[in-house]
């Protein structure tokens, strides 16, 4: 289960840099256009295609081809207030990962549904910073893994750096098939700035991830430090798009990575090599 | 595979929005009209359904079912509208599942509780006098292994008039509902016509018949044309109090019963050779 340290990546910065920027890239042109959507729920969708798959780490395929992870989340505004909490809102989403490589339609199964993750969110927003808890069960239709369910918990700050924490415990199943359930921890940051005069954004999304406890359990027991990612991300709001059908962009990034033992060793198709890259390209959709 | 809850997800997303609409255009028109909280070319409908024991075209997919759930979400986008012979174009994307407590499910050899999950996407014509052409192409899939894939492509001819008939003819691209030799091709007649109750309440009462045009049911290498008929009745309660901002929801309670033909009978599970079935169903659902 590669996927989720660019899933987190994807979701926990790349949606949430796509739906910032294109707020902020949008609010000069809201003051000219109709909200084609004031109520309180919100849809996020879009398709990303990486070169391979990562998960917190951890690398899914041996032998990639085309990838491709379609998403989708609907989020409920459920209270705004001026008081100590501004914000409450829970999220609904499911998250793809279609292999055509080795851990998909290539693969034993012959199916190409490799991962599909089932996730909802109460996210609490006060002066400057979010809390949210997940509950997420982590799929796998062509029986290329087995199921993960995990609660995780996550703080995030609203400045220019966006720092994050974010502490994931695994309730059944585990990411590194290993003996214990895990416990993971992740620490990062998402600064962005414009580019072109406001017309795209440049991410430079760092993060690290570690092993709280049992969480990269090799043949040599527990390894704490699981990965450190680097990456930059360019989006592009698509501005001819009418407002009716909601805010779209294009993205395309690279990120590296430097992956500590166990990830080296859990993953498939590291090659025992721990400097490994991902370039990604992708289509979103906020309305 | 039991279509039934294909059918059941079609007519009663179909009947529950197109209700929904007319009970909130008459309510709205003699009350003051709440702004429109989503103004803009996408809808949004999801729900969950609870029914008990999943048909799929009259082929029942479980031998002892126990609680099943029918998640189900759809992102509907309005292309075009004119006042031309072409009244309005549309193109829907969504995802439907079917979850099992029962023998197919998390008691099952798996012991995973997904059982089905259905990728579809519709391109949707409409014309002058209500009438509408659907092109839908669907991936049945079953994440817990319980079957085999099957993609389809099928065509729906429907107006939009008090009794709303419909006309559809599905083709088996690959894989096959009844697990037979040959790829199957599916025809399904229906109405779905209703009526308001009290307030906004609403009743419908959904009609259909399943045939196989070549190929659907097979049994022992000879294809049963007769697949089923299905009577329901569906009553659907707008929630009138939860806020128009949080879109428009409704809770629906039903009942069906079903009259299978030999092959539906002989490929379904737990049938116990029983014409004769039933189906209760309750829910919930939501479009904004």
């Amino acid at each position: 289960m590669t996927a989720f340290i660019l899933r987190s990546t994807r979701f926990g910065i790349r949606v949430l840099f796509a739906v910032m920027l294109l707020v902020g890239i949008t609010a000069g042109a809201a003051a000219q256009t109709t909200d084609p959507n004031p109520g309180a729920i919100t849809l996020t969708t879009g398709i990303d295609i990486p070169s391979v798959y990562y998960f917190r780490g951890i690398r899914q395929e041996a032998d990639p081809k085309l990838t491709m992870w379609p998403y989708g989340d609907v989020g409920i505004a459920l209270f705004s207030g001026k008081g100590g909490l501004k914000s409450a809102s829970v999220n609904f989403g499911v998250w793809n990962s279609l292999h055509t490589g080795s851990t998909g339609s290539a693969g034993p199964s012959k199916q190409l549904h490799y991962e599909e993750d089932f996730y909802s969110t109460l996210t609490l927003g006060f002066t400057g910073l979010n809390f949210g808890i997940t509950y997420t069960a982590y799929t796998y239709p062509n029986q290329g893994a087995a199921p993960v369910k995990e609660v995780s918990f996550k703080a995030a700050s609203t400045s220019k750096y966006a720092p994050y924490g974010l502490i994931a415990i695994e309730t059944s199943g585990q990411a590194d098939a290993g003996l214990n359930k895990g416990t993971y921890l992740e620490l990062g940051a998402g600064p962005s700035w414009p580019l072109g005069g406001g017309k795209a954004t440049f991410a430079v999304p760092v993060k690290v991830g570690m092993s709280l406890k049992d969480y990269y359990e090799t043949a040599g027991g527990d390894n704490k430090f699981g990965f450190f990612d680097l990456g930059g991300l360019v989006t592009v709001p698509l501005s001819g798009i009418p407002s009716s059908y909601g805010s779209w962009n294009v993205h395309f990034g690279a990120d590296y990575l430097r992956l500590g033992d166990g990830a080296v060793a859990i993953g498939l198709g590291t090659g025992g090599k721990k400097n490994q890259g991902v370039v990604m390209g992708g289509i979103g959709l906020v309305y | 595979m039991n279509l039934f809850s294909f059918l059941y997800r079609c007519t009663r997303i179909a009947v529950s929005a197109g209700l929904l609409l007319s009970v909130a255009s008459g309510t709205a028109s003699a009350q003051t009209q709440p702004p429109d909280p989503n103004p803009g070319a996408f809808t949004f409908t999801t729900g969950v359904d609870a029914p008990s024991v999943y048909f799929f075209r009259g082929i029942r997919q479980e031998v002892n079912p126990k609680l099943t759930l029918f998640p189900y979400g759809d992102g509907g986008i309005a292309l075009f509208s004119g006042d031309g012979p072409l009244k309005s174009a549309s193109i829907n994307f969504g995802v439907w599942n079917s979850l099992h407590g029962g023998s197919t499910g998390s008691k099952g050899p798996s012991r995973q509780v997904h059982y089905e999950e259905d990728f579809y996407s519709t391109f949707t014509l409409g014309f002058a006098k209500g009438m509408s052409l659907g092109t839908t192409y669907t991936a049945y899939t079953y994440p817990n292994q319980g079957a085999a894939p099957v993609k389809e492509m099928s065509f729906k001819i429907a107006q939009a008039n008090k009794i709303a008939p419909y006309g559809i003819v599905a083709f088996e691209l690959s894989g096959q509902a009844d697990a037979g030799a040959n790829k199957g091709s599916y025809l399904e007649l229906g109405v779905a016509p209703s009526w308001p109750l009290v307030g906004a309440v609403t009743l419908a009462v959904p009609v259909k018949v399943g045939m196989s045009l070549k190929d659907y049911y097979e049994v022992g290498g000879v294809d049963n044309k007769f697949g089923f008929f299905d009577v329901g009745g569906l009553v659907t309660v707008p929630l009138s109090s939860v806020a128009s901002k949080f879109g428009s929801w409704n809770i629906h309670g039903g009942v069906d019963y079903l009259r299978l033909g030999d092959g539906s009978l002989a490929l379904g599970l737990g049938t116990n050779g029983k014409k004769n079935q039933a189906v209760v169903i309750g829910g919930i659902g939501m479009t904004y």
